[in-house]
């Protein structure tokens, strides 16, 4: 009977072409690179459309679970708003706090870190914001869990930082419960340790303790934490040399902040004139 | 069936794909040419084959030289099943009643030169389209392979004529 039908012969044979096509294409992807790069995209278009499919089905099942949360949070924000309205009038005349910062007199441009290296000793980032979104030269770069580095060049579309992993770098830093304060640098030798160095001999600290910007400079707000006190020495027995654990995972360091100082320019005035003013 | 024509064709089987994988070696000029006589064996299978059984053979010449040579595995595979699949229509293009009576083997002497030169040269551009093609994975880069294609196509169906002329158009005489 399977002889003689020619529709199952037929069948068998378009079987058979296909099966030994198959095996011969997957030969063909275990072998050669090229064509395993072409045929894994387009097993990949293909797994994408169906997985995208299904997951439309999910989310539209889904969709009144989705709105029963989004009913919820909306409910929740709008009285976070009301408190936040009410504190906020009874504050608004002690602070100027501009409506897209964290900080007062810092504001934030968020960018994408499209190049870092943290294998040299001068490392250099670069960013997908230029001075077309607001980037300007000696501008701080951060992120939530610390200093990233300085804006060193610009061009319309990107901007040039150099790193905190840098050994030509160096940021101002307290010490948290005493608030003593010295130049904070990367001795190039650790992506995840830096040092902080001449807090003066008779200052007590912990090894935990935080360490945060200091705010005594206007390129970063005071106050982002940088690291935990590991281990210190005493140098020349009048200063510590405090051993800094960075929180910041420089090699896994995706999305940054560029800290604009709104008051960059009245600082800079000030300073020209007291130049001016010397004598 | 019998014993024998099976032996026959693995007997054929050894032969030519030692002479390919010999040949391949030996001959080397650059990209615009690679060497494939093995279609020669393919293509004078006996007609009495089922396209099954051809399709088997294809796959076992094809995989066998892919792996001794230095080509792509699976990649002469691939292609000679795809010939062997339109090896029989092009032999009944060019197929004339009365021709092939009692014959099995369509070969030169069966079927003349000039219809032999045209089935060899038209399975053998069937074969090379769907090696380079294979080879870029997709028929974009199509105008850079064609002189690939044509030079190979070329030499391969001379270097066929021959071997087919010296080894069984005269000892079949």
């Amino acid at each position: 009977m399977w002889n003689k039908s020619p529709i199952i012969r037929g069948l068998a044979t378009l079987l058979l072409f296909f099966a030994l096509e198959g095996v011969s294409l997957l030969f063909i992807a275990k072998d050669s690179l090229f064509q395993k790069a072409r045929i894994n995209s387009i097993m990949m278009g293909i797994k994408g459309d169906i997985s995208g499919f299904s997951s439309d089905v999910r989310y539209f099942i889904g969709l009144w679970k989705v709105n029963d949360m989004l009913h919820q949070e909306n409910i929740a924000l709008k009285n976070k708003l009301d408190h936040l309205k009410s504190e906020l009038g009874q504050r608004d005349t002690l602070f100027s706090v501009t409506a897209d910062s964290t900080r007062p007199g810092f504001s934030y441009i968020p960018a994408r870190i499209i190049s870092n290296s943290t294998n040299k000793l001068q490392n250099f980032i670069i960013l997908d914001k230029g001075s077309r979104h607001g980037v300007q030269k000696e501008m701080g770069v951060v992120s939530a869990l610390g200093v990233v580095g300085v804006v060193k060049e610009v061009t319309e579309n990107y901007s040039y930082v150099i790193s905190f992993l840098n050994t030509t770098q160096s940021i101002s830093a307290r010490i948290s419960p005493s608030g003593a304060f010295g130049p904070l640098e990367w001795d190039g030798k650790s992506t995840n340790h830096a040092i902080l160095s001449q807090i003066p001999q008779h200052i007590r600290f912990n090894m935990g303790d935080t360490v945060s910007t200091s705010g005594y400079s206007s390129i970063f707000p005071g106050g982002i934490p940088l690291g935990t006190a590991q281990s210190s020495t005493l140098k020349g027995g009048t200063h510590h040399m405090i051993t800094v654990k960075l929180f910041q995972d420089f090699s896994s360091l995706h999305l940054v902040n560029i800290a604009v100082n709104l008051n960059i320019q009245e600082i800079n005035n000030l300073k020209e004139s007291n130049n001016n003013n010397e004598y | 069936m019998n014993i024998r024509p099976n032996t026959s064709i693995f007997l054929m089987f050894t032969g030519f794909v030692l002479l390919q994988i010999i040949l391949s070696g030996l001959i080397d000029f650059g990209p615009l040419l690679f060497i494939s006589i093995y279609p020669l064996f393919l293509l004078t299978l006996p007609l009495y084959l089922p396209s099954r059984r051809l399709m088997v053979w294809a796959f076992a010449t094809g995989l066998t030289i892919d792996y001794f040579s230095n080509s792509i595995m699976g990649i002469n595979s691939a292609a000679s099943i795809i010939m062997v699949v339109s090896q029989t229509r092009v032999f009944k293009l060019l197929y004339r009643k009365g021709d092939m009576e009692n014959q099995v083997r369509p070969g030169m002497r069966e079927m003349g030169l000039s219809r032999f030169s045209a089935y060899i040269a038209i399975n053998l551009a069937i074969h090379h389209i769907a090696l380079v093609s294979l080879e870029n994975f997709g028929f974009g880069h199509f105008a850079s392979t064609l002189p690939r294609i044509v030079v190979s196509l070329m030499a391969n169906t001379i270097l066929i004529l021959i071997a087919e002329y010296g080894v069984f158009y005269r000892r079949r005489r």
